[in-house]
C-alpha cells in the first residue's frame, strides 16, 4: 500500500502529465479538495481523455512517475480501459475514461477550473459523476459537497 | 483560478443539509479557503487499508459499470461502495 497522496506528487502529475501533453482532470473528492472543499479521501481520481495519442502520452508520464507498469498495462491504458486502478506505483492513483454522469470529455474540459495550475472539473461536474455513481459513501457526501458548490460559487461572484 | 462556463446544476435528489449543519459547514469552507492549497492538502490526503481494494497493485475494468458491478459483489459493505439503496 502507497503513503498516503502528497501535495508534492500532485504537482508531479500536474508537471509530467504537462511536460507529455496528457489532457486531463482532477475529478471526485480530490478535484472538489483542489477546489477548496475541506474534507478527506485516500486516492486521486484522473478523468483522463480517451484517445490514442493520450493513452500514449499518459503511459509515458506514468512511467516518468515510477508507476511499474507491464506491456499489457501500459497497452490497456494505452487504449483507454474505462476504469483503471493503479497501486504499482509511489501513490494510488485511479484514472477514468468515462466517468458516470459526465457526458464527454470536450464538456467536462470547457468549463474545467484551474487551480495553480491543476486542471480541476467544475464542481458541478463533480457533483453530477457522484450522484451517477449512486454509492452509499457518494450519496453521504452529496449534500455537504452541493453546500460547497453554493460557496464556491458566491465566492466568485456567482458564476 | 480560470472562468468557467456558468451553468445549472443538474437537477439531482441531494438531502437538504439542517440549519445547523448549514452554520457548521460555512465556517468550515471559509476557514479552508484562508489556507494555502499546499495546507489544505495536507490535512485532506489519509491512507487507510481497504480490504480486497487495496490487495491488488492493478486493476483494469472495461466499463465504469464493470468496475461497480465488482465493487458491489467483492467489497465489505461498510466501504460504502456498494450502491446506495
Amino acid at each position: 500500500m502507497a503513503p498516503r497522496f502528497e501535495y508534492t506528487q500532485a504537482e508531479e502529475i500536474r508537471d509530467s502529465f504537462a511536460r507529455n501533453g496528457v489532457r486531463h482532470l482532477f475529478l471526485g473528492k480530490s478535484g472538489a479538495i483542489l477546489l477548496g472543499f475541506p474534507d478527506t479521501t485516500q486516492d486521486a481520481d484522473v478523468f483522463v481523455e480517451k484517445s490514442e495519442s493520450n493513452g500514449r502520452s499518459l503511459v509515458v508520464a506514468l512511467r516518468e512517475l515510477g508507476f511499474d507498469l507491464t506491456d499489457g498495462q501500459a497497452d490497456e491504458i494505452g487504449r483507454g480501459k474505462d476504469f483503471i486502478q493503479l497501486k504499482n506505483g509511489p501513490f494510488d492513483l485511479d484514472l477514468i475514461f468515462a466517468p458516470d454522469g459526465i457526458e464527454s470529455f470536450a464538456e467536462a474540459w470547457e468549463r474545467h477550473v484551474d487551480v495553480e495550475g491543476f486542471a480541476v472539473c467544475h464542481p458541478d461536474d463533480i457533483i453530477r459523476s457522484k450522484a451517477a455513481t449512486n454509492r452509499v459513501k457518494d450519496r453521504e457526501s452529496l449534500p455537504r459537497l452541493k453546500q460547497f458548490r453554493d460557496f464556491w460559487v458566491g465566492s466568485r461572484g456567482g458564476e | 483560478m480560470t472562468h468557467p462556463v456558468s451553468h445549472a446544476l443538474p437537477e439531482i435528489e441531494i438531502r437538504e443539509p439542517t440549519p445547523d449543519e448549514r452554520t457548521q459547514w460555512f465556517e468550515e469552507f471559509q476557514a479552508a479557503a484562508r489556507r494555502p492549497l499546499r495546507t489544505r492538502f495536507r490535512y485532506a490526503f489519509i491512507k487507510t487499508y481497504k480490504p480486497v481494494l487495496d490487495d491488488a497493485e492493478y486493476r483494469s475494468f472495461e466499463s465504469t459499470a464493470e468496475y461497480r458491478a465488482w465493487c458491489e459483489a467483492q467489497l465489505p459493505d461498510w466501504l460504502g461502495y456498494g450502491p446506495a439503496i
